[in-house]
């Protein structure tokens, strides 16, 4: 899409307008037929984005398109299928998560022989019977069959199709047995097995595949892996690991590694056989590891996702020591503090993406955090920043912590859970020019703490969650030019009504809130909205509990509820109330 | 004769459209052709000709040449485009890069 020209956009906006306007090309057959395969295929995205697309239409397309994705679109069945079998050129067919497409459907794609990928992930009537009618198509490169109905001898079946590279089989009961049958396919870059029934004795046919580079077996019950001479990227997650790519005293050269949650049963054994300085990704999140003296000779990590590991100040050195190329660092939910955070600082000159949400640093940190010099994005939600630094009496005026970044360029900022009790310390965000992204949520906020965004020029996303905001107050707010999505969740004075006038000044605007859901995707085509663009969500009966956790600062009940829950409550607790009035209250709190 | 400032855009039809070479310009083929140096004869005559577009078509090319300008400076209107040509005007755009 972004390497159409404007004037293309703009043919298929118009083209794809309204039932009317589709009428007035599509008997255009001789043009259709000469259509560039890239404009036809953007025209039957946009087709499919706008609800326009019917088995009927599909058919102007079948000399012309090469690439459907038709992913999610829950009308597909075997009739689409049918007229998509017809597409004569069709090089790439997505119908991932279409869940009416059965196996009997696919028979319209048998033998189809420019089709190089077809994606089925996740359409649960697909089974075996299914497969046999795609194995015909000898020249299918890409399959993606997670999630199906496929047995273990619906997947022996496809080692016929011998030009395969990438095979994605998550998710399905991938046995030893069936995984040997599939020998022949020597072509294999990249192979997914997670949630297999694989076993340490399986993996070892895994060098069968001398191509191999991609491999997922995540979920599974794999504990030991083989050397594999071509790995390049494995994951491993939600395994209980013995030994990674061991047995032939080389060094195997993985590029990028995914443990999380996975159980290590000696980290120093796990790592022992990689090449640590070629790895520079490594995603151990959720992975209790006791010690991390493996990390000192990863030099080359770019990626390094530690969160909920256990990590703590004690083990910073360490990330310290090879923080040289680092980029993203997520320390989300660790024991690191600011003192940790104050280790790093100065040795990680690379980093751009710093995550410390669910720690328990405060101000301090942020004065490290400020000599971090390339850092774009930080998250710094749920921890203890205040947005001052409290000297206590020996200096009564107080130091605004975030005026420490002003430094950076800073892109992407999250303060969600993050309280400013004073406004002034909110007001230093201001001195940020280039901030792209803000997330703030704080049941201190008011009108006024929104309207200081009006001045960020580059804001993009705005995150303004369970704020005291009033219908006056979103009334008044003039959003920056730039801005995309509007994230209102928990603000609990507005009204739709007033949402719905805020979407009609600025329809461009992506809204968020838990009355009614604006999505970017919805953009009316003219200038007003009409009704049924909009997901609505009928007011809940019962107040669900997330709501309540959202505000628990709520004094006043009928502030609590709107007036539509109101009404529905008005009448259901009052015959209880009488006898059992406190297990009423109790009850309508817990619903 | 070659004027400057002005070039000729000529439709499969031979219909001639004169136009400011600043607007034609913003198609990046037709830029391509008018400041590479020598090797095209569109350069020396500021002609180009379009044997594979229509007349309709290349008349909304060049509505759309100085709609684009007037966007750029600012002017924010909306560019019309009628349904019946929108597949035509797509490949016309698409090989003009417009």
């Amino acid at each position: 899409m972004e390497t159409e020209s404007r004037l293309v956009r703009l043919c298929i906006e118009s083209a794809c307008q309204s039932g009317d306007t589709v009428d007035r090309w599509r008997k255009q057959r001789r043009t259709l037929e000469r259509l560039p395969s890239p404009l036809a295929d953007a025209l039957l995205r946009r087709l499919l984005q706008r609800r326009l697309l019917s088995p009927s239409l599909l058919v102007i397309f079948k000399r012309c398109v090469e690439e459907a994705d038709l992913r999610g679109e829950i009308s597909v069945d075997a009739e689409w299928m049918a007229y998509l079998g017809g597409f004569r050129y069709l090089r790439c067919l997505n119908v991932a998560d279409c869940h009416r497409i059965t196996s009997s459907a696919l028979w319209a794609i048998s033998g189809m022989d420019n089709l190089k990928e077809v994606d089925l992930s996740r359409c649960v009537k697909v089974t075996d019977a299914g497969i046999r009618h795609l194995l015909s198509i000898s020249t299918l490169e890409k399959l993606r069959v997670s999630e199906t109905g496929l047995t273990a001898d619906g997947i022996a079946l496809l080692a016929s199709l011998s030009n395969l590279s990438v095979l994605d089989l998550g998710g399905l009961p991938v046995t030893d047995k069936a995984l040997n049958s599939l020998q022949g396919l020597t072509k294999l870059q990249h192979l997914d097995l997670w949630g297999s029934h694989l076993t340490d004795d399986g993996v070892i046919l895994l060098e069968k595949f001398p191509r191999l580079s991609f491999l997922s077996l995540a979920w599974t019950k794999v504990t030991t892996l083989p050397y594999l001479s071509s790995l390049e990227c494995l994951n491993m997650s939600n395994c209980t690991i013995k030994s990674i790519l061991g047995g032939t005293g080389d060094k195997a050269p993985l590029v990028k590694l995914q443990i999380a949650g996975a159980t290590l049963l000696n980290e120093a054994e796990a790592f022992m056989h990689l090449e640590p300085s070629f790895l520079t990704f490594l995603d151990a999140s959720h992975t209790w590891i006791p010690r991390f003296y493996f990390l000192s000779s990863m030099k080359s990590l770019e990626c390094l996702d530690l969160s909920s590991s256990g990590i703590g100040d004690d083990s910073v050195e360490l990330i310290a020591q090879i923080g040289g190329n680092l980029r993203n660092l997520n320390l989300n939910n660790t024991g690191v503090t600011s003192s940790g955070v104050g280790i790093l600082a100065g040795y990680v000159p690379n980093l751009e993406i710093f995550s410390l949400s669910r720690t328990s640093v405060d101000d301090i940190a942020i004065a490290y955090i400020g000599v971090m010099p390339k850092l774009k994005a930080i998250d710094l939600s749920h921890t203890k920043v205040k947005g001052f630094i409290d000297y206590g009496d020996a200096e009564p005026d107080k130091v605004y912590s975030l005026m420490a970044l002003q430094s950076l360029s800073l892109e992407s900022l999250n303060l969600e859970q993050i309280h400013f009790q004073d406004d002034d310390a909110l007001c230093s965000l201001l001195e940020f020019p280039e901030l792209r992204h803000l997330f703030l949520q704080s049941v201190y906020h008011t009108d006024l703490s929104l309207h200081h965004w009006s001045s960020l020029r580059c804001l993009k996303t705005l995150g303004f969650r369970d704020a005291v905001l009033t219908n006056r107050g979103l009334d008044s707010f003039k959003p920056p030019a730039a801005l995309e999505l509007l994230d209102l969740r928990g603000c609990w004075l507005l009204t739709e009504d007033a949402i719905l006038l805020f979407h009609r000044k600025y329809p461009l605007i992506e809204l968020r809130h838990e009355l009614i859901h604006i999505s970017a995707s919805d953009r009316p085509p003219s200038n007003f909205p009409s009704k049924p663009q909009f997901n609505r969500r009928t007011p809940p009966v019962n107040i669900n509990s997330e709501k309540l956790c959202l505000s628990p600062t709520f004094v006043d009940q009928r502030l609590k509820y709107n007036r539509e829950e109101l009404l529905t409550l008005q009448y259901a607790p009052q015959s209880l109330q009488l006898n059992h009035r406190d297990d009423a209250i109790f009850k309508m709190l817990t619903d | 004769m070659k004027k400057e400032g002005i070039v000729k855009l000529i439709s499969a039809e031979g219909f001639e459209f004169v136009i400011d070479k600043k607007a034609a310009m913003v198609s990046q083929t037709i830029r391509n052709m008018l400041t590479s140096p020598g090797s095209f004869a569109e350069t020396e005559l500021g002609e180009v000709t379009f044997p594979e577009i229509s007349t309709t078509i290349l008349e909304k090319i060049c509505q759309y040449f100085y709609w684009s300008m007037q966007y750029a400076s600012g002017k924010e209107t909306e560019f019309h485009i009628e349904p019946e040509l929108t597949l035509e005007l797509m490949m016309a755009a698409n090989y003009l890069h417009t």
